[in-house]
């Protein structure tokens, strides 16, 4: 009696695995279109890197909402952007990743913990304000 | 929590720097403390309306990283509400400075929006403002686009041209809609005969709501008498009985509840 239950219950453990990586995969591939899509862009505009409004304008829908929300945070982590658009930490990560590889976000790693922010400056020390310094 | 109110229109001539001093006013005048910036860098205006320079430093400074906010901001609440808190921002009238934001480049501007999106910071949190008003450029450019996406809500203001009205529905949806905007929609110089009656003002309403699609916030008349101020006074202080700031007052108490 308690086979059937058995195998249910594997082909769901199964299934779920499938249907993790595919999700994963989408992920990659989304990515892979985002940056040759990205390539091509750049190379007949020549456009810098920039992630100014009209950068924002012309980003893709999804991509928009995780990099206006990245403007808005200044500095902020996969979770804490996933806390405002109200979308999956996942998600957010493979998006703010499009982002990094688009060249509009820079990403730099504290410990565990990966920080996105939007680079507005030349160099660190201008980062300062006048009457910071 | 505080907001940040942009005030924007395709067209320029649409009123919006009357809505915007005379919203701010209101607001201040309800105890409110309120902060008036002039974002409209190629056309400033509200030093003429306040007739004040006395700012240490214009919004110019501010978005070129020479100082901070409050260096910025001119206490006219002695002068210019009856209660709360009345702060403006001027933009740099001078010809020099017009031309010199208008030749600058992408990387400045993505560096002033950081700027503006930082005044939910400084101006609301730690400065303990309730609103803060966004008086824009007419129109699709860099600063009033900046604007729109640092604010919370924006407020747009179209005349009953077909031109404006179909420009403002673009913008709209080609806009707004793109950075997920919260947009109410003030019809200004409404002509007196399309809202003579209660029946009339519905099918006016009806048409802009139901056939353009445009998120109707409140029709205002065209008030002669406004006009010949010739923008020397700030109504909702001096006039507050006023039809006009009686329909502005509506409007302020739509957006408190959002």
């Amino acid at each position: 009696m308690s086979f059937p239950r058995r195998t249910d219950a594997i082909s769901a453990t199964i299934l779920q695995k499938i249907k993790d990586s595919l999700d994963r995969l989408n992920e990659k591939m989304e990515v892979m279109i985002e940056i040759q899509r990205h390539e091509q862009h750049v190379s007949q505009e020549d456009i810098p890197n920039v992630l100014d409004v009209m950068t924002l304008l012309a980003l893709p829908d999804h991509l928009r909402k995780t990099a206006v929300t990245l403007c808005k945070l200044d500095h902020a982590t996969a979770d804490l952007v996933a806390g405002q658009t109200k979308r999956a930490r996942a998600v957010e990560s493979g998006y703010l990743n499009q982002l990094v590889l688009m060249g509009y976000v820079k990403k730099e790693r504290r410990g565990r913990k990966a920080f996105f922010y939007v680079e507005r400056e030349e160099n660190q020390n201008e980062l300062k304000e006048p009457w910071e310094k | 929590m505080g907001k940040i109110i942009a005030i924007h229109s395709y067209k320029g001539g649409t009123g919006k720097t009357l809505l915007s001093v005379n919203l701010a006013a209101l607001y201040a005048n309800r105890g409110k403390k309120v902060a008036l910036l002039d974002l409209d860098f190629r056309a400033p205006s509200l030093h003429a309306i306040f007739k004040t320079h006395q700012s240490e430093y214009w919004l110019n400074d501010y978005l070129n990283g020479v100082c901070e906010i409050s260096k910025v901001l001119v206490d006219l609440s002695q002068t210019h509400v009856r209660r709360g808190r009345l702060l403006v921002g001027l933009a740099n009238p001078g010809t020099e400075a017009i031309r010199e934001m208008t030749a600058k480049d992408r990387k400045w501007e993505m560096k002033a929006l950081g700027k503006l999106l930082s005044l939910k910071t400084s101006i609301l949190d730690e400065m303990g403002f309730d609103y803060i008003v966004f008086d824009t450029s007419p129109g699709l450019q860099y600063s009033s686009i900046n604007a729109i996406v640092s604010a919370d809500l924006v407020l747009v203001v179209s005349g009953m041209d077909i031109s404006d009205i179909k420009g403002t529905q673009r913008m709209i949806d080609e806009l707004y809609d793109l950075f997920e905007k919260k947009t109410g929609l003030i019809m200004n110089k409404v002509f007196a005969e399309a809202l003579a009656s209660k029946s009339q003002r519905a099918e006016l309403a009806k048409e802009l709501m139901n056939n353009a699609n445009l998120p109707l916030m409140e029709m205002i008349p065209c008030f002669c008498d406004i006009l010949r101020t010739g923008g020397t006074s700030v109504f909702a202080t001096e006039n507050p009985d006023h039809p006009f700031i009686k329909t502005l007052d509506k409007v302020a108490t739509s957006i408190e509840k959002l």
